[in-house]
């Protein structure tokens, strides 16, 4: 959390009503998104009570595990849940499109892709555990399991993992989503509490989202009077009915809420960089598909040693150009940069367009610009810049002081003897620039997995599910 | 109809929020009050549901889930107890033959999950464990009214306070050398059912799937008995494995079992004898011991 | 009287469990907390009487795993839990001896505990795993009763002590939070353990630092048991437990009269009016954190009440160091608009603010 962000807090707090930290939605929202709010059973890890999931929001669907101790009703709902997710998923494969690609084959990518929202952090904890518990099942042997439920495990597990990739909208959490455009007046803890939040954005703080009776959590974990009062009576009386009316009264309050966030972030413009995001997602998509279709082995329990580093090199990466894209696509976010002297923005008071530099062949277009600005400008001279206003071109820092910053820029500016008209800023436009730059470094050199130091645990072995994997009971 | 039955829905939800609140604020007589008419009415509401029958519009009838599932697995849908609560029709063997069945094959104290692991496994037993813990109480009365009016008594394993032992059964048939316990004798006793539970399986015709995996459990936990390896544990292998261990212990149990026998054989009347001394012997003996030590 | 039963008056004094005191570590700089628990108060029974319950539960779905798990691990004279320590620690295949502690009726099981450790020590019987044992420990001067899972005493003379929990372990990887809990809980058990051997003349280092914890595994019920330093925990709970019986200081500020008394009718309801009872908790300072929300009973009342003050605690200490440790939501907006001058040392977050606010307005209009 930043100072700005720490201040737009304060700032609710006193105004009774949550602050915006983002003038545009920096992740995707797909035109058909799957709500999917799980709900687990008290005391145990992976143990499913119910769902209520879908793509309309009139008509959620509500999947319950009618007796939650029994291995087998866990099963058949596993595979009710397949059997609404996985169809879905699969209607993202039927239209691709084919991508050339440098030194590799062309690929064929979706032209769209599934989305997964949950309501918070714990539910995509629990959406991963459901997928280990169920991707290494296996049909036949000693303790078989319903068609589609190892396929739903693998695709789970997969858009759990898509959730920790930052930038990535295949899966959205709406807590930390919300959480991301706006600042509430409450801690971040409470800010978990998606009734809680939603309220500090719509019409400001209330504690009724704290009162169980009026807000049922959002889940997994169910509220324990709830437990206590409600839902061990009626499991009790071996009534499926009952116990499905029961869990339709805990996650129906928060199914209004859902749609009420995802309300809450399609009324915001979407940043420049999500489409390419989306894009990146699709591909990714795309590639999980092609590993199930081709028969692969499902995820590993844990990864070897040289795919945990470049996993988390990737997310490294993966993690800065997200959080320079949406600088450059939010002067809100960029507000932070200006505010410790990285960036810094203002009125151009003077320009020297024709500005060159070398002799003969050599001699280059340097159009020179100065900008007064009221930023506190840390950047020392020479430091390359790049500028929203005009993605393409780079520029480099020449002085700065007084309020006053002289720039020269680099890149961008063409083979021609003058600049392209609009190409320099005009006396009088409003401009920013910046350090943060989106060219990283490629991949760190990382030995391939086959040459794993014996440090490290030596190679990997592919993953084989073994029996005992498939016969792990699951109580 | 339908009327009525949202009403009564309304009635449910307001009853459960009033005793919800009042377990909050911890007001257990109102909770009480209002949980006993939140009974009523859910009862009211569960037979004119069924009444009205597929007319309602809620889900699918409660039956259909666990049939569709139990195709894929119906052995464990018997592991679960599902079959016990459906048998509703006359029980041929009462819960007290079925424990004593299957103490005979143990020969040793147990306790009243592996009493009813076994009876499921090689008696197609259908006792719960629920169903043991008023058994002791049971068969105390009966005896106190007429005793030895019966020719067994499902009874309690005595400690070396001569008190009964906590969740342990024995039969009163056995010599009282079986049925006290000293400090090693739960460790003897599970290898000497581990061993009796894989000669009595290694004597049986064909494959049994619940024997092989209670087998499987007990073989777990005691050393070399083919304790990593999936599928069917070898009984001979278990046998085999459960003596080694036996011989490291038996001397010193034996030697405790029998003075711990010989003890109760002086000490105790017949009641106490097969059921364990009453609280204020143990306390005569807690004092004791407390004088002793210091 | 005794300045603490003072605080607690007619209200009887509210037994610590192992969870509770591990929980005293929680907030260690709040004295309002320090002081009602070391008085004994029970904290829950007084939120509630506020009209500010506590946001706790438990789930009895969660209970009953819990205590079928543990019945599972100690079957069969601890048959799983004699594998699993074997495996771990080497437990020779001699020492199996079990005793069941709960053998004995309740009000004896304090005694019995410390003649079979005594006789353990001292190799006068066979012990190796104790169930249910039951120890003391001192909290400011009263007696807490601690019931650990069990004890297991491993040959070579070292105790060691066992929680059993029956939160998973998935792939080797556990909620952090669940086993930070179950260390401090278990630190609580050494720490009493220690004070027992020590009372009974022997040397109380020789109950390990490290714990036996046992969870379930993956998503089958199988056992599977993990060793846990506790040193850390130790010296916490340590430092915590001298604080609260060296209360004087916290108790030299207060008025004389203030008094925590829930003056319990007859049927144990309090009837101390609730604007006084208000008052005197309040006379103690609190020193809320959200973390409050998860560790103790009283946080909706000082949340309200910090909400009351306008303090930025009710943010978190992330923003409000954030912030320079300027305490107030009005001092801190004051800084930003402009309307209130820096004081001294306020300089550089003032600028900081001031800037902070201008840039949001520049983007937000
Ligand atoms: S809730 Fe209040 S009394 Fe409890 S630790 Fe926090 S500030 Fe202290």
């Amino acid at each position: 959390m930043s100072l700005l962000t720490s201040l737009a807090r304060l700032r609710a707090l006193d105004e009774g009503i949550a602050q915006p930290i983002a003038t545009v939605r920096h992740c995707h929202v797909s035109a058909r998104p799957m709500v999917f709010i799980p709900l687990k059973l008290s005391g145990e890890a992976a143990a499913p009570l119910a769902a209520m999931l879908g793509t309309d929001r009139d008509e959620p669907r509500l999947l319950v595990v009618p007796q939650p101790r029994n291995r087998d009703l866990r099963f058949a709902w596993a595979a009710e849940l397949a059997g609404v997710l996985v169809p879905y998923i699969e209607t993202f494969l039927a239209s691709t499109e084919t991508v050339a690609r440098k030194n590799a084959d062309p690929y064929e990518r979706a032209v769209d892709a599934p989305q997964l929202v949950l309501p918070n952090r714990a539910g995509v904890a629990f959406t991963r555990l459901l997928g280990r518990s169920t991707r290494f099942r296996s049909l036949d042997g000693p303790y078989p399991v319903p068609m589609g439920v190892p396929l739903l495990g693998r695709w789970l597990t997969y858009f759990a993992e898509r959730a920790a990739y930052p930038g990535s909208s295949l899966t959205l959490c709406a807590t930390d989503e919300l959480g991301r455009h706006w600042a509430s007046g409450q801690s971040a803890l409470e800010d978990a509490n998606l009734a809680a939040l939603v309220s500090w954005i719509t019409e400001g703080p209330n504690d009724d989202a704290e009162d169980p009776l009026i807000w049922p959590p959002a889940g997994p974990a169910t509220d324990p009077g709830f437990d206590a009062e409600v839902l061990a009576p009626a499991i009790e009386s071996e009534s499926a009915e009952r116990v499905t009316e029961a869990l339709r009264t805990q996650l129906a309050p928060t199914w209004r809420l859902m749609w009420r966030a995802l309300d809450l972030l399609r009324g915001l413009r979407e940043g420049a960089g999500v489409a390419q995001r989306w894009e990146q997602d699709r591909a990714s998509f795309s590639g999980m598909a092609a590993q199930v279709t081709e028969g692969g082995p499902p995820q590993a329990r844990r990864d070897g040693a040289i795919a945990a580093a470049a996993r988390l090199a990737r997310m490294e990466r993966a993690q800065a150009a997200y959080d320079v894209q949406r600088a450059y696509d939010d002067p809100l976010i960029m507000a932070e940069y200006r505010l410790t002297g990285e960036a810094f923005a203002g009125e151009v008071v003077e320009n020297d367009p024709d500005n060159t530099e070398g002799e003969g062949r050599s001699r280059k277009l340097r159009p020179l610009v100065v900008i007064k600005t009221d930023d506190p400008v840390r950047l020392a001279p020479g430091t390359a810049l790049g500028t929203p206003e005009r993605r393409g071109q780079g520029a480099q820092l020449v002085s700065a002081r007084d309020g006053l910053v002289t720039i020269k820029i680099t890149k961008g500016m063409g083979r021609a003897k003058t600049p392209a008209p609009g190409s320099v800023p005009e006396v009088g436009e409003r401009v920013c620039y910046t350090s943060l730059t989106d060219d990283f470094q490629g991949s760190p050199a990382l030995p391939d997995p086959e040459a794993t130091p014996w440090t490290h645990g030596g190679p990997p072995q592919t993953y084989v599910p073994t029996d005992e994997d498939a016969q792990e009971e699951w109580s | 109809m339908s009327d009525r039955l949202d009403d009564l829905e309304r009635r449910i939800d307001e009853l459960r929020a009033g005793v919800r609140t009042a377990m909050r604020a911890r007001d257990t007589a109102t909770a009480r009050t209002l949980r006993a008419e939140l009974r009523t009415a859910e009862r009211t509401w569960d037979t004119l549901v069924s009444g009205d029958g597929p007319a309602t519009e809620h889900g699918p009838p409660a039956g259909n889930v666990p049939e569709e599932s139990g195709q894929g697995a119906p052995r464990r849908a018997r592991a679960h107890g599902a079959a016990a609560r459906r048998g509703d029709g006359p029980r041929l063997v009462t819960v007290r033959e079925q424990v004593h069945q299957a103490l005979a094959l143990l020969d040793a104290p147990a306790q009243a999950r592996l009493i009813v692991a076994v009876s499921q496994a090689f008696f197609a037993g259908s006792i719960r464990s629920p169903q043991l813990t008023s058994l002791r109480r049971d068969e105390e009365r009966s005896f106190r009214s007429s005793p030895y009016g019966r020719p067994y008594y499902l009874c309690a394993a005595l400690t070396d306070r001569l008190s009964p032992a906590r969740g342990l059964l024995t039969v009163s048939t056995w010599p009282a050398e079986r049925r006290v316990v000293g400090p090693l004798s739960p460790r003897v006793d599970f290898l000497t059912c581990a061993l009796r539970v894989a000669r009595h399986l290694g004597g049986l015709p064909g494959s049994l799937p619940d024997g092989d995996r209670l087998l499987a459990r007990m073989a777990r936990n005691i050393p070399g008995a083919g304790d990593d390896a999936f599928g069917p544990p070898d009984p001979g292998r278990v046998v085999e494995a459960a003596r080694r261990e036996l011989r490291v212990h038996t001397r010193r149990d034996t030697r405790d079992r029998a003075q711990l026998a010989k003890r109760a054989t002086s000490q105790l009347d017949d009641v106490a004898a097969l059921f364990g001394a009453a609280t204020l012997s143990t306390v005569a003996k807690e004092s004791s011991t407390m004088r002793g030590g210091r | 009287m005794n300045r603490l039963d003072a605080l607690r008056g007619t209200t009887p004094q509210k037994p610590h469990d192992a969870r509770a005191i591990a929980a005293l570590a929680a907030n260690p700089g709040c004295s309002r907390r320090a002081l009602m628990d070391g008085a004994g108060i029970d904290k829950d029974a007084a939120a509630r009487h506020l009209g500010f319950p506590a946001p706790f539960g438990q789930s009895p779905f969660a209970i009953t795993r819990g205590n079928a798990f543990e019945a599972l691990v100690k079957a069969d004279g601890c048959a799983e839990l004699l594998r699993m320590l074997r495996d771990l620690l080497g437990l020779p295949i001699a020492e199996v001896a079990y005793h069941d502690v709960e053998n004995v009726g309740a009000h004896l099981r304090h005694t019995h505990t410390r003649t079979l450790i005594d006789r353990a020590v001292r190799q006068e019987d066979a012990g190796t795993v104790y169930d249910h044992p039951l120890f003391t420990l001192d909290i400011a001067g009263h007696t807490a009763y601690l019931e650990p899972d069990v004890v297991a005493f491993q040959l070579g003379g070292r105790f060691h002590i066992v929680e059993i929990k029956s939160f998973a372990v998935i792939d080797g990887q556990a909620d952090p939070a669940a086993v930070a809990a179950a260390a401090r809980q278990a630190a609580v058990y050494v720490l009493a353990l220690r004070g027992l051997l020590a009372e009974l003349g022997h040397d109380p280092l020789r109950v390990s630092h490290e714990v036996v914890l046992v969870c379930p595994e993956n998503f089958a019920n199988r056992p599977v048991a993990t060793l846990v330093d506790v040193r850390r925990e130790l010296a916490v709970l340590r430092r915590q437990l001298t604080r609260m019986t060296t209360l004087d200081r916290l108790l030299d500020g207060l008025p004389d009269d203030l008094t925590f008394d829930l003056l319990p009718g007859e049927d144990g309801l309090p009837t101390r009016p609730v604007a006084e009872l208000a008052d005197a908790v309040r006379g103690a300072a609190a020193r809320y954190a959200p973390d409050c929300l998860s560790t103790c009973d009283l946080c909706f009342f000082c949340r309200d009440e910090a909400r009351q003050e306008g303090a930025s605690d009710l943010l978190g200490r992330h923003v409000r160091d954030e912030l320079g440790g300027v305490a107030s939501v009005g001092e801190v907006l004051g800084l930003a608009d402009g309307t209130r001058d820096a004081a001294a040392g306020q300089e550089e977050i003032a600028r900081l603010l001031r800037n902070a606010e201008r840039l949001r307005r520049e983007c937000l209009t």
